[in-house]
């Protein structure tokens, strides 16, 4: 892996604050990463903070990052099961020239405008393209319930009261996509 | 309209080499048929970089391209000459664009933003400065620093071969990276491996040639038969025979769709089949278990010396013409309809007789199926060792013994033939007819034709090297040999090619006589009585 871009890349990230996007390293490990990005305006996302999991291989930036939703996510091209993206720059079309900014961009980018005929999720998609309403519907719904920072931070504080450490407990909460009760048993259980 | 794949070359009547005596039906009519189906030609890896140089060399002369931007244009259209030709002369331009070759048209001017004058820029790869140069980008001005093209293309490599058609680093850029571009910057192993890949392509992208399925054999195998008109069995130098349509092991008489059916049912079967996979069975004499370890299916127990077949258990002296007869035991009887039974009893016979009736082919698949495994393992012993010692003991060169491993190809060339006439039987004997009384016949008869091949192989043969024989038995052995390994071959590849027709004999007189059960010896029909009893 080439830590010497990597690095340039992190700094570069944290010194840009208006894009809604940032990264961080968890642990010492740089393979493995985590980064949000905000729902875009004017999207059924808008007011949402989504949590990301980024995975590098000993090729990046030669191999494409392996990127997953852990925020649940109602979208065409996002599973509702398990986060995983169908995006094809992630894919065969991943070039060294891109970063790991670029691509958690092309995230915020693709939830602004979802391809329901290339879809991740069939009945997400089927519903995107039948009934665009109530799919608006739902996916606002979702980002209230396992997206809203406000929430998040009150079971944040919750769980820091119970005496764990907060960087513990933000991975547990994005762990358990949101859910208090399974980021507890995370926390307890010590995964 | 395009042209088809299988024209482009210059050699399309070439008969196989090694093997254009193989197949070769001796009934009249069927001749042209099966010599067309036996185009193929075996080509091992100096041949395919011949054949793979030459239609380079025609693209490179006709359409005035480099040679690697003609290998490129030949991969994307398959290995068809006229077939890029045709394409090139219809759309250059578009061509061009989707091989991901230079624009013919491009000028210095395009190349307005394009700096390789050694002027510092900044690789968008690892952020860091470097001098551009004509080296560092691939025509189209997206310039990467030296590490970053060795690791991009060190990483396309270990990819696999996909790195033949790979593009410029810069997103979306179409440029592909050009062999000598590729060459510069990989070092050793994966600068070689690119060169395999290169020779691959031809078999690997080409629908006329595939790769012989043997262990460890790189020889490609180049069909001229008309493709998709029923089995085309390749045989190999490697000893692999295959099927050139579905890559299984070779099967003719079957078809590839019943195969496959076949294939999926044993499989299904399995775990109800494996009592029958197991290798030992008691004497039917002294119930002490003897394991098989010869293909020929004649058993001799060591311990009560009880003589008697593998398949049915039945006394030896039963089978054979000693009595008369044929084979018995390739003969499956249904079992005899009960009278009287409830409705429940019926369907509980039914599939009862279902699962014998699939048992039966099976296990005579599975043995056979065995026997060949063990005759290629002898053929594979007697080629590489004992035919040595076989020349010594008979004061003979090795050269003069060819026919013994000739006899032993043919024996493993007609345990596969048998294997699947039990598949063949399967599937298309359902009815308890005439048809399937005269297929038995064959199979019976083809059956003991073999043995007695098998028999002069692994008993008369092993006493050349263990007693005392003078010359003149030996060549009187040779004779013998020689001439039943030319009467079992005619007789299989009649039956093959008959049993692929699907029995047009059958309803003639003479067959009539033999499913009536007439003195079977006597009423033989004249086609198929091939001097089983030469020996
Ligand atoms: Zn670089
Ligand atoms: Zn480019
Ligand atoms: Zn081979
Ligand atoms: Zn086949
Ligand atoms: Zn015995
Ligand atoms: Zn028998």
């Amino acid at each position: 892996m080439d830590t010497n871009r990597l690095a340039k890349e992190l700094r570069e990230i944290q010194s840009d604050t208006k894009s809604g996007v940032t990264v961080e390293v968890l642990g010492d490990n740089l393979a493995h990463m985590q980064g949000t990005l905000k729902g875009p305006e004017e999207s059924p996302y808008e007011g949402g903070k989504f949590y990301v999991d980024i995975q590098l291989t000993n090729s990046y930036p030669f191999e494409a990052p392996k990127m997953r939703f852990i925020t649940k996510v109602w979208h065409p091209n996002v599973s509702s099961a398990n986060g995983a993206i169908c995006l094809d720059i992630l894919k065969d079309q991943w070039s060294p020239a891109l970063s790991i900014k670029t691509a958690m961009l092309s995230l915020q980018a693709l939830l602004s405008t979802p391809e329901p005929n290339d879809p991740q999720d069939a009945v997400v998609a089927r519903q995107y393209l039948d009934s665009y309403e109530e799919f608006v519907k739902h996916a606002k719904e979702w980002t209230a319930k396992y997206a809203s920072e406000n929430r998040k931070d009150e079971k944040e504080e919750k769980l820091k009261e119970m005496g764990f450490g907060e960087a513990a407990v933000r991975n547990a909460l994005s762990r358990a996509a949101g859910d208090e009760q399974q980021a507890l048993e995370l926390l307890l259980t010590g995964l | 309209m395009s042209q088809g794949a299988g024209t482009q070359d210059t050699d399309d009547s070439d008969p196989d080499e090694g093997d254009a005596d193989y197949g070769n039906a001796i009934l009249s009519g069927v001749e042209a048929h099966v010599v067309k189906r036996e185009e193929y030609r075996c080509l091992d890896a100096e041949q395919v970089l011949e054949r793979q140089r030459e239609a380079v060399r025609g693209v490179t002369q006709v359409l005035q391209v480099t040679q690697d931007d003609a290998t490129q244009l030949l991969r994307a259209f398959k290995w068809n000459v006229n077939r890029v030709n045709d394409e090139w002369f219809g759309d250059e331009e578009g061509i061009r664009e989707k091989v991901g070759l230079e624009s013919s048209s491009s000028a210095p001017d395009e190349a307005s933003g394009m700096v390789d004058d050694g002027a510092e820029v900044t690789c968008s790869v690892c952020y860091d400065e470097f001098p551009a140069s004509k080296h560092t980008h691939v025509g189209c001005g997206h310039n990467f620093c030296a590490t970053c093209w060795s690791g991009y293309l060190e990483n396309a490599v270990s990819d696999g071969p996909s790195v033949l058609d790979l593009r410029c680093p810069q997103e979306g850029c179409k440029r592909r990276v050009p062999e000598p571009m590729a060459k510069r910057y990989l070092k050793g192993e994966s600068a070689e491996r690119l060169d395999v890949f290169k020779w691959r392509s031809w078999v690997d992208d080409n629908p006329r040639v595939k790769w012989c399925t043997g262990a460890g054999c790189e020889v490609a195998v180049l069909c001229h038969g008309d493709r998709g008109e029923g089995p085309v069995d390749v045989h190999c130098g490697c000893g692999a025979s295959f099927c050139w349509s579905c890559q299984e092991d070779a099967h003719r008489p079957v078809d590839c769709e019943t195969v496959k059916k076949w294939l999926v049912k044993n499989s299904a079967e399995s775990e109800n089949m494996n009592w029958i996979l197991a290798n030992t069975k008691p004497c039917p004499a002294c119930k002490r278990p003897i394991e098989k370890n010869l293909g020929c299916m004649h058993m001799v127990c060591s311990q009560c010396k009880f003589e008697f077949c593998w398949m049915c258990c039945g006394k030896w002296s039963e089978h054979g013409e000693r009595t008369g007869g044929y084979y018995a035991c390739n003969k499956y009887s249904q079992s005899r309809e009960k009278e009287g039974a409830s409705e429940e009893e019926k369907r509980r016979a039914a599939a009862k007789q279902s699962l014998e009736r699939y048992t039966h082919y099976y296990e005579r698949w599975a043995a056979h199926g065995a026997s060949q495994t063990k005759a290629a393992k002898d053929l594979a012993e007697m080629r590489e060792a004992k035919i040595l010692r076989l020349g010594d003991l008979q004061n003979t060169p090795v050269s003069q013994l060819k026919f013994v491993l000739e006899a032993m190809e043919q024996i493993a060339e007609c345990r596969r033939v048998l294997k699947w006439t039990y598949g063949y039987g399967y599937y298309w004997m359902e009815e308890d007819g005439l048809r399937k009384k005269f297929f038995e016949f064959i199979q019976g008869d083809a059956e003991s034709t073999l043995e007695l091949l098998t028999e002069a192989v692994e008993k008369d043969l092993e006493e050349f090297f263990t007693e005392e024989k003078s010359l003149a038995d030996f060549a009187d052995f040779r004779g013998r040999l020689t001439g039943l390994t030319t009467t079992v071959k005619k007789y299989f590849t009649t039956m093959v090619t008959e049993l692929e027709e699907g029995l047009p004999g059958v309803g003639s007189e003479v067959v009539r006589a033999v499913s009536l059960e007439a003195t079977p010896a006597a009423e033989e029909p004249p086609k198929l009585r091939r001097s089983a009893r030469l020996a």
